[in-house]
């Protein structure tokens, strides 16, 4: 009997190994009923291998999931409570939407006017219903992957896990199919698993994310802690445009910690990390919160909010503007804003100073 | 206790809940998959293997007695059999490289100037004559051969020659022909599938830097389609000494290759003699495959088709 | 074709190329020439007649021997192909892809002769093994599973077949995606139905040419069917036999011929049904390439 308030994934010290390559070690995730849950990281890193397992299509090494609360086991896909949408070439190209939709209908068994009624029932929820009698290779992309939405919802699972359902459209497309897909699973309400590398796909759709890279399960949370307050450096520097700076702990105190980073001292919280003098640590902050200061650009800062460098030059992307910056211990940092500058630059190499919010930049150990 | 199912590392934890073996129908599906190559053990691997045990045995009247005897290869090695099979071996070798030289380069034109749409139904017109009985083939070369055979006639016709050629069949001349218009398919097929790993750029880059076509060929086409051609290039050399029909039907008095030593002995019931044969080329087969492989890793052949 | 290759020289290539075919099949060619000829071979007139043919038709012995040659040909497809079918699963699947590889290929570099005599003799002493071991067990169950019989010519036409199959369905599965078994499973499918439902339709053609190739190959194979046969005749057997010991006859002409016929027409239709095939294929292909509102 499938526990109604259990998690609907529950993966526990997953690892899947392939003869020495680690392809997830130890991943531990529980994803809550009828939550948009996105995998996010970069290719290769893992995150595809842990959707697969979860459906069924990769036996684990060790470690178990347990889907609505039991145990899967080893039980192959079409034995789980899941169903999965693919990247691409995943429509039955011998048969129409219809029958491509209602494929799943029949091999249950169901009896042909039901099969008919729920088949019209989902092409209707994801806007095909004019479409029935195409074969796969006369719709676009978008229809292709909308009739594999149709075709998984149809079998009214649980759980649908999407591998980089959008990886094969065009950006502008992508950025539409977002949208469908979040409105779909709201409307839908179950759960939902997305594979994805691209960021601002994860934001758009995610209730929650997890950042799998390397094989391992690096941070999870919901998509603004994610960005703003990363726990981890990796994290940092996958989301979000972030300054990534190395330091030396020289102070401890109390809440906040003093880290020599290129010559200057920065103040930090300490965010309940376990600190020491001496440490070598990270500290990121976002771009956006980084403000160029050309008014002391030679006076050396001491407020703990500030650094000096070196002016390398500025990129203009139309609706931000980039402004990079040589600290003296090599780094670039760059400061992001939005206004178009036109006062004039600084020259290169001229020394200027950059600034932020003590609130913005966070400390990282690992 | 262990499951074979989970195949987990000893501490772990146990699942909760898994089922305790997999159902009798499911395990057996994966030997279901295996079942072929068990077949192929059984009823090839193993059976050439045997001709080894085999051809040490002891001859009787009508079949053999197990026991260790190397009668059969002195039989066959102090004997002018020896002599007739390397000699067969040389004009297989011969067949190969003229197979090679008429065939190869019909290869390396369909890949290179045919579009690749059309590359598969070029190469089926090969399997055309393939298709037709191999025996049947060299049967009917004979018509075409003999004295007084078409080529003759049409030759004596247009006055090309005042007097029929009767070297082109009976004679080792006549086994080489057979050879190469059974087997020159063949080199085309493996041809194909070695140019595979040519890709079509090299042409053009080749064109660019004004290198001549023998030089492109030593250099750039022979190393990249090595595996290919050495396969079937094998494969004719193989069966020019093993298809006994070639020198029986072909060939003049006293013509034999390996197969055609090994049926005879079957026809005069001295099997482990045949076996000695069978076992002798075996080990040639093996020999050249090993050889080639080392050389050129012979799974790349296979590379366009996984 | 590229721009700048010379026009001349590539048709001269193709005329090499025909010419080779055509060299290649003049002899066939040539036999079928003889065996409408009722003077035979080498006779100064030539007389179009279909009597040879007729002949072979009202042969008792050749008939009989049709009739087994079919069975033959029938059953060595019905098991060689669906073992070709699981050997290229379980290739695709495989880590260690070699093994597999060398155990389905090597009986191509095994020549005829020495397969069949390699089998003959093997054959014989599993089926003396079997007979001793029936003795000494007091039962004679398994007395002739092994005497040369239909049983021991299949299993070495299976053997003979085996790679042709393999290599031409692997060629088909090439491209075959398999997200399409996966998106099935997760449909429910077991892996029985997504194969049936899915793939098989879809390298359909790849499996029937397999099948024509291998009826074929089985119809014109004398060697290892000589040697593995037992008691009855082959088409083929029957026809070289008598070609052996007689020298060629018209009735001979006549069967090669015939054979020859069938078989070129088999290949033939598979040439023209293919290239059917491809021309609906790049019309759909066209068609796809068009815009489609999205």
């Amino acid at each position: 009997m499938p526990d109604q308030k259990a998690p609907a994934v529950d993966v526990r010290n997953l690892s899947k190994h392939y003869g020495d390559f680690v392809a997830l070690h130890d991943v531990n995730v529980t994803i809550a009923a009828g939550e948009y849950f996105v995998l996010l990281g970069p290719s290769g890193g893992g995150k595809t291998t842990l959707l697969r397992t979860i459906g069924g299509f990769h036996k684990p090494t060790k470690g178990e999931i347990l889907l609505n609360g039991r145990s899967v086991g080893h039980l192959p896909p079409d034995k789980r409570p899941t169903t999965m949408v693919f990247q691409a070439y995943a429509l039955f190209p011998h048969m129409t939407v219809t029958q491509n939709v209602g494929y799943g209908l029949k091999v249950a068994g169901l009896p042909k006017d039901k099969v008919s009624e729920k088949v019209d029932y989902a092409l209707e929820q994801v806007g095909l219903s004019q479409f029935t009698h195409r074969k796969p290779h006369e719709l676009s992309g978008g229809q292709q992957q909308r009739v594999q939405l149709a075709r998984a919802i149809v079998l009214d699972r649980d759980i649908l896990l999407l591998d980089e359902p959008l990886a094969a459209l065009d950006a502008q497309l992508r950025k539409d199919m977002c949208l469908e897909l979040k409105h779909l699973q709201e409307k839908v309400g179950i759960t939902f698993v997305h594979v994805t590398h691209n960021q601002e796909e994860a934001m758009t759709v995610a209730d929650r994310i997890a950042l799998i890279a390397n094989g391992n399960l690096v941070e999870c949370g919901n998509a603004r802690d994610i960005y703003r307050a990363p726990e981890k450096a990796f994290t940092a520097s996958f989301v979000g445009e972030n300054n990534m700076l190395s330091g030396k702990v020289s102070a401890v105190n109390g809440t906040s910690v003093i880290v020599d980073v290129a010559g200057s001292k920065l103040t930090v919280d300490k965010r309940g990390l376990a600190v020491n003098e001496g440490q070598e640590v990270k500290l990121s902050i976002r771009s956006e919160c980084v403000a160029l200061d050309l008014v002391n650009g030679t006076h050396a800062p001491s407020d703990g909010i500030s650094i000096t460098g070196s002016f390398d030059e500025s990129v203009y992307l139309g609706l931000t503007t980039s402004h990079l910056v040589r600290l003296p211990d090599g780094t670039e940092m760059v400061s992001r804003v939005i206004a178009d500058v036109d006062d004039s630059l600084p020259e290169a190499g001229a020394p200027i100073r950059l600034t932020w919010k003590s609130s913005d930049i966070r400390l990282h150990v690992d | 206790m262990s499951n074979p199912l989970t195949d987990m590392a000893d501490g772990d934890t146990f699942p909760v809940g898994l089922q305790k073996k997999a159902p009798l129908r499911e395990r057996l599906v994966p030997w279901a998959f295996r079942a072929p190559l068990v077949f192929m053990l059984l009823f090839f691997a193993f059976p050439m293997a045997m001709t080894v045990v085999f051809s040490v045995f002891e001859r009787t009247m009508f079949w053999m007695e197990p026991g260790f005897t190397l009668f059969s290869y002195e039989n066959f090695f102090f004997s002018a059999r020896l002599v007739n099979f390397l000699n067969s071996m040389k004009y297989s070798v011969i067949s190969v490289v003229i197979c090679f030289a008429f065939g190869f380069p019909i290869a390396v034109f369909v890949r290179k100037s045919i579009p690749q749409i059309a590359q598969h139904r070029v190469v089926l017109l090969f399997i055309l004559p393939f298709m037709v009985s191999e025996i049947i083939r060299v049967f009917a070369l004979r018509p075409v051969l003999q004295r007084n055979g078409l080529i003759n006639t049409t030759l004596l016709d247009l006055g090309i020659i005042d007097e029929p050629i009767t070297a082109l069949l009976y004679t080792h001349t006549g086994v080489v022909i057979g050879e190469v218009l059974s087997f020159l398919p063949f080199i085309v097929f493996s041809g194909f599938l070695a140019m595979e790993a040519v890709p079509k750029f090299i042409f053009e880059v080749c064109d660019d830097l004004g290198v001549g076509p023998w030089r492109r060929f030593k250099d750039v086409i022979l190393p990249l389609a090595a595996p290919g051609i050495f396969a079937g290039s094998v494969f004719i050399f193989v069966n020019g000494l093993g298809v006994a029909l070639l020198p029986n039907i072909l060939g003049g008095a006293g013509a034999v290759n390996a197969g055609l030593i090994a049926t005879q002995a079957i026809t005069a019931l001295d099997f482990p003699l045949a076996m000695a044969v069978s076992a002798i080329m075996m080990t040639t087969l093996m020999t050249l495959l090993w050889v080639g492989h080392r050389l050129f890793d012979l799974t790349k052949i296979l590379t366009p088709l996984s | 074709m590229n721009d700048y290759e010379n026009i001349l020289l590539h048709r001269l290539k193709w005329t090499y190329l025909l010419l080779v075919v055509l060299t290649l099949m003049t002899p066939v060619i040539y036999v079928m020439y003889i065996s409408f000829n009722a003077n035979g071979f080498g006779a100064n007139e030539y007389a179009f007649t279909l009597e040879f043919y007729g002949l072979i038709f009202s042969d008792e012995l050749l008939i009989g021997a049709l009739r087994w040659t079919l069975m033959l040909a029938v059953v060595v497809t019905l098991i060689a192909i669906p073992m070709a079918l699981l050997a290229a699963k379980y290739y695709k699947a495989a880590d260690n892809k070699l093994f597999p590889v060398f155990l389905l290929l090597a009986p191509l570099f095994v020549p005829p002769d020495i397969l069949g005599s390699a089998l003959l003799v093997f054959f014989k002493n599993l089926n003396l093994t079997f007979v001793w071991l029936g003795d000494q067990l007091g039962m004679s169950l398994f007395d002739s599973w092994f005497r040369l019989s239909f049983l021991t010519a299949t299993i070495g036409l299976i053997i003979y077949t085996i790679p042709y199959s393999f290599v031409v369905i692997l060629i088909t599965m090439g491209r075959y995606h398999p997200e399409q078994t996966e998106a099935a499973r997760a449909c429910g499918a077991n892996g029985w139905r997504a194969f049936w439902d899915i793939e098989f339709p879809q390298i359909r053609a790849g499996v029937f040419s397999a099948c024509a190739f291998t009826v074929i190959l089985v119809f014109n194979e004398y060697t290892r069917t000589s040697l593995l046969k037992g008691g009855f005749d082959t088409f083929t057997t029957v026809l070289i036999s008598q070609m052996l010991n007689t020298g060629m006859s018209g009735q001979s002409y006549a069967m090669s011929a015939l054979v020859s016929f069938v078989a070129i027409a088999a290949i033939g239709s598979i040439i023209i049904f293919t290239m059917l095939r491809a021309e609906t294929l790049s019309r759909v292909a066209r068609a796809k390439a068009e815009p489609v509102m999205s």
